[in-house]
């Protein structure tokens, strides 16, 4: 019976994973806190800023004493930013009895995730998912330390509207969940301010050529472009637009304000504005935090780190508001306080969503270097 | 001239220069395919391994402190030629000659496994973010008044579209005119016959795939230094849309070739230009689609007669 | 002998340091806004050399090396007596009696996290049986069958989110809009050859997912649906409050209410639907559609002078299996609860070709053994996941080398004369 033996062989392996993923189970007292995210895959590098931050956190209140005399213990899990293995995830966060998950990274992951979640009464935040679905469905236990894209579009249009003052606008996106939905925030904005929006268009994410795009720009005599998505695209439309002498002003979202989009659009990045989140480890108030991470060897610089750090926080200063790891007393606790952390002082709406958020503008240079245009 | 006029010859001159570039990897696929009758689908993936090349030998070469251009741009063409076609040569011996003669679904699968291998191969070893360099070539030409909008045309446009159809010219005079070339049509026409008459057709077979490799580095150089932005991923995209422009040209027709890529270029400016981006590649495919419902062996293929 | 072997082996050891040379040896760095060059470091260059040192002395002593090879025990066969065992009809049914019993016992032996992911297996395996009648059976390489499972997963979505459908209607609905698009798309491109198929139906699958995207009035674009209704027991709900007039099954039974429920019964939800796609499918490959299937793919040219048309025979194929990537696709949605077109790209068509491909074209058990394979093996070691996709395309080229016809190759079915 070989092949009997094979699908008992194939059980075994099964089994052995099964194993595998419990075998980080230690002593009772702590409170696990899991840090679901991509550690593989395309996005792994942001899982990191956010494994980062989270597990500095831990590390901090831990050292400080824990959690109403317990310890936070942080167990990873790997979602690839995969929405399949992320409902994979969740089922296995469930399995492991652990009652307050930091995740997930990207959009699509945390919104199948956050229904298995918020059914098994586990308290969820993530820290660098900003698609407004992910809160609006009237769940009790999902919040979230980082502003919004129709929070972020906003902020972006209103500058528009307010100090570039152009006569039209084109609004172009890469035709995914983050530049679409902050494009068309923008795009609404932009014409509730009577602004004209002759082009609203999508792209391909991965495209190269951009030229029969340039060229409608040029055409349709626009005087400004807004790019929502991420900068590979835009520092391509950038180089491009420079060399077919499209000479317009050019503004995108966090996604792009990496020092990639000077490396690949060169000169013609000099100007860009750019909507990003306060720069934390730039604030004075932070300055110890900066050098734990410094100390430790870690980037503190991208965007999810402190949103990472605050989500940790929260749940344990909500722990010990509420006195006990009831996650409905605790999610209770979070709605009603507000919380200082290193991303300022916190505190949550009905729907879990952040008070107030604040994006600032700034411009961009071609040595990868930024300026605040706002406060 | 009204202004509407000069748009749709810049649309045009877009879509010509986008699909010289299909076309100059097309020209890769079809020869390989018009004389062992395979697919070679890890052709894709050998033009983006040329664009690291050509990067590296750039790089390498700046630090050496040689700023001279021509030399750059030749150096890069040399030292990415040499290694893509060490490449044609490994693909060949490793995922076809092994498979010659059996099932065509056979060698077909494998070299889809030899693509996706290549891309990963080229993401661990050089990370998947986009590498960026400098434009070299700058500058252009433009046509029309100076005032309103005006067509405009750069160096490196014309220099890609020259090279498209220089290549298209030499390969099919190697094919008609010379001895090798004549010994590939026979392989293409009768292997285990062309063998007996002997001539060496493993190592014509091979020559076909160094040569494949070969365009596919001029590929990568010209459209690295075109985009000026590299990643292991480009391979694929590029790949996809050449080998739709090999078979929507009627694939083992090298002037084919070339005309379903500029077809298929224009096409896609087009479609951007007058409606909107976003609908470009359906409408790529969706051509493929209804050319082949009309000619199923493509634009100027052969139909192909089954021997039993 | 070594010394005519000298060159080719000079030759192999100094192409693999051209290969891997400058791709390996050598990095790109974005210094700043330029772009410069390092060397990878010395124990890639260890590497290298091993490699190509590896390749010399290969090719050296290829001659020695195919001789041991000759001299060593061929392949462990199946004594004669075992594999005629095998053959007989009343051991493979007790054979596929025990995996049966196995796969039923499984989620009540395992926790949730292992009945979940044996759930993703079961929706493999249905996907890959799907393939498999259209590439291993009747030889037609679809490079698009996403598009299908993309078809099933949206027709039952946007049935739910806009006519409140539930998950039974929503499966023979998925069902037949996938079939019906196999149908459409079978129709004119089957008169094509086998790689002209092959281009057409992966552009047909990149076609239905950029469609998906596009349409953002219709389908809510590249934010995806959410809200999917889970599957049902005549009428009962897994939830822990029903909603408005439904009864919940632990109300019903009277037990208890555990989430784990759900979760099991999607899993027994999914076996029963490979159960059904390999009970249909093993009946169709008795019935003389099926035999022309295989017999097309052997010979077409025999088939047309045997009087049977290929096209309407391809077209079966193609449909059928459609059929099955849309009831897989419905039964994803439902488990996820949220779709978006992310999930179906060209990779998602990859990793079931490389399923049927592994599990030997034409053979179901190597099928579900690949698909146990592919999906428990990256959960089981994370670090793997980085390396998951070059040995997939590694083992794709090597299995055409060595075993095209699979792990598991099927056995044909045949008779011979007695003389």
């Amino acid at each position: 019976m070989k092949k009997a033996h094979k699908k008992a062989l194939s059980q075994f392996i099964a089994v052995a994973a099964m194993a595998g993923a419990s075998s980080f189970a230690l002593a009772a007292d702590n409170i696990k806190i899991a840090l679901a995210g991509p550690v593989t895959g395309p996005v792994a590098q942001y899982g990191d800023m956010q494994f980062t931050g989270a597990k500095m956190a831990i590390e901090q209140i831990n050292a400080a004493g824990g959690v109403n005399g317990a310890q936070l213990e942080g167990v990873v899990f790997d979602d690839a930013c995969d929405p399949k293995q992320a409902v994979a995830v969740a089922n296995r966060i469930v399995n492991e009895e652990i009652q307050f998950v930091v995740g997930h990274l990207c959009s699509s992951s945390t919104q199948p995730a956050s229904d298995i979640y918020e059914d098994e009464g586990i308290l969820m935040v993530t820290a660098a998912s900003t698609s407004p679905e992910i809160t609006s469905r009237g769940y009790e236990l999902v919040f979230r330390t980082i502003g919004l894209d129709s929070l972020q579009g906003p902020t972006a249009g209103k500058y528009i509207v307010e100090q570039v003052k152009p006569e039209k606008v084109a609004v172009i996106h890469d035709k995914q969940q983050y530049g679409e939905g902050i494009a068309t925030a923008v795009r609404d904005v932009l014409i509730e301010g009577g602004i004209d929006v002759p082009v609203f268009e999508g792209i391909t994410a991965g495209d190269k050529d951009f030229s029969a795009l340039i060229s409608k720009l040029r055409q349709s005599e626009v005087d400004f472009v807004y790019y929502g998505g991420y900068h590979p695209e835009l520092g391509l439309i950038l180089r491009q637009a420079a060399e077919r002498g499209l000479d317009v002003g050019f503004m995108g979202p966090e996604g792009v304000g990496n020092s990639d989009i000077s490396a690949i659009a060169g000169e013609a990045s000099e100007g860009l504005l750019v909507t990003l989140p306060k720069a934390f480890d730039e604030d004075p108030k932070n300055a110890k935090l900066v050098e734990a991470f410094k100390a430790k060897n870690e980037d503190p610089s991208g965007p999810f780190v402190f949103p990472a750090y605050a989500a940790v926080q929260i749940i344990a200063d909500g722990i010990k508001l509420a006195g006990s790891t009831d996650t409905e007393e605790v999610a209770e606790a979070l709605r009603s306080n507000s919380f200082d952390t290193p991303t300022g002082v916190l505190s949550f709406d009905e729907k879990g969503d952040l008070k107030d958020f604040n994006f600032v503008v700034y411009e961009w240079h071609a040595d990868a270097t930024k300026t605040a245009l706002t406060e | 001239m009204p202004e509407s006029l000069f748009y749709f010859i810049q649309q045009l001159l877009n879509g010509l220069t986008v699909g010289s570039t299909y076309a100059l990897i097309a020209i890769g696929y079809t020869m390989v395919y018009g004389i062992i009758g395979m697919i070679n689908f890890a052709h894709g993936e050998v033009y983006m391994i040329g664009s690291y090349i050509a990067f590296t030998a750039i790089a390498a070469l700046a630090l050496f402190g040689i700023e001279f251009l021509p030399l750059l741009i030749i150096g890069a063409f040399i030292v990415s030629m040499i290694v893509t076609s060490a490449y044609g040569y490994s693909i060949e011996r490793v995922a076809y000659r092994p498979l010659r003669g059996g099932n065509r679904l056979i060698p077909l699968i494998s070299a889809i496994g030899m693509s996706i291998f290549l891309q990963n191969l080229v993401r661990l070893a050089q990370g998947s973010r986009d590498i960026a360099m400098p434009t070299l070539i700058t500058g252009g030409v433009s046509i029309g008044p100076e005032d309103a909008f005006n067509a405009n045309l750069s160096y490196m446009q014309m220099i890609i579209f020259a090279v498209t159809l220089i290549t298209m010219t030499l390969l099919t005079l190697f094919i008609t005119r010379s001895r090798m070339g004549r010994a590939c049509r026979a392989c293409a026409e009768d292997l285990k016959m062309t063998n007996l008459l002997g001539i060496n057709t493993n190592g014509i077979i091979a020559l076909t795939f160094v040569i494949g490799a070969a365009l596919a580095a001029v590929a990568g150089v010209l459209l690295g230094m075109y985009y000026g932005v590299i990643n292991p991923y480009i391979g694929f995209m590029a790949g996809l849309k050449a080998f739709t422009a090999a078979v929507l040209g009627g694939i083992g027709s090298i002037p084919g070739a070339v005309l379903g890529g500029l077809l298929l270029g224009v096409t896609e400016a087009m479609t951007a230009g007058y409606f909107s981006s976003e609908y470009k590649d359906v409408v790529a495919f969706s051509l493929l689609i209804l050319v082949l419902l009309f000619r199923p062996s493509g634009i100027l293929g052969r139909p192909e007669v089954e021997k039993v | 002998m070594m010394i005519q072997n000298l060159k080719p082996a000079v030759i192999s050891a100094v192409v693999v340091v051209v290969l891997t040379g400058l791709l390996m040896g050598v990095r790109l760095e974005q210094l700043g806004t330029g772009l410069t060059v390092t060397g990878a470091g010395p124990d890639v260059y260890w590497k290298i050399a091993a490699a190509a040192a590896f390749m010399f002395f290969f090719n050296l002593f290829r001659d020695h090396l195919s001789a041991l090879w000759k001299a060593l025990p061929g392949m462990p066969k199946t004594p004669t007596t075992l594999s005629d065992a095998a053959e007989k009809p009343l051991v493979r049914r007790l054979f596929w009696c025990f995996l049966i019993a196995a796969a039923l016992i499984w989620p009540f032996m395992a926790n949730r996290g292992g009945t979940d992911l044996a759930t993703l297996v079961l929706i493999y395996i249905m996907l890959g049986l799907g393939l498999n009648i259209v590439v291993g059976l009747a030889g037609l390489l679809d490079l698009g069958y996403v598009g299908f499972y993309a078809v099933g997963a949206y027709s039952y979505a946007l049935l739910a989110m806009y006519f409140g459908v539930g998950f039974w209607t929503g499966l023979i609905a998925a069902g037949c809009m996938a079939a019906l698009f196999g149908f459409l798309l079978g129709f004119p491109v089957l008169r094509l050859r086998g790689d002209y198929l092959a281009i057409v139906t992966l552009g047909f699958g990149e076609i239905i997912r950029i469609l998906l995207n596009n349409m953002t009035w219709l389908t809510n674009g590249p934010n995806g649906i959410g809200g999917i209704p889970k599957p049902t027991l005549f009428g009962l709900e897994f939830s822990r409050r029903a909603s408005e007039g439904m009864q919940s099954f632990h109300d019903f039974v009277g037990i208890s209410y555990d989430s784990s429920h759900r979760v099991i019964f999607l899993y027994l939800l999914a076996l029963l639907l490979v159960l059904i796609t390999l009970f249909v499918i093993n009946r169709l490959l008795r019935m003389p559609i099926g035999r022309a299937w295989e017999a097309l793919r052997e010979d077409e040219i025999a088939c047309r002078s045997l009087g049977i048309n290929p096209t309407a025979i391809k077209l079966n194929a193609f449909t059928i299996g459609a059929t099955f990537a849309g009831f897989a696709g419905c039964f994803f949605a439902a488990r996820q609860g949220f779709i978006s077109p992310e999930s179906f790209t060209f990779i998602e068509s990859a990793i079931i070709l490389a399923i049927v491909v592994l599990g030997g074209m034409g053979s179901q058990v190597g099928v579900i053994l690949a698909a146990i394979i592919m999906t428990v093996l990256p959960e089981m070691a994370r670090e793997f996941n980085e390396y998951r996709m070059l040995l997939f395309g590694l083992m794709m080229v090597l299995m055409m080398i060595w075993r095209p016809q699979g792990l598991l190759p099927m056995k044909r079915p045949h008779m011979e004369l007695r003389t």
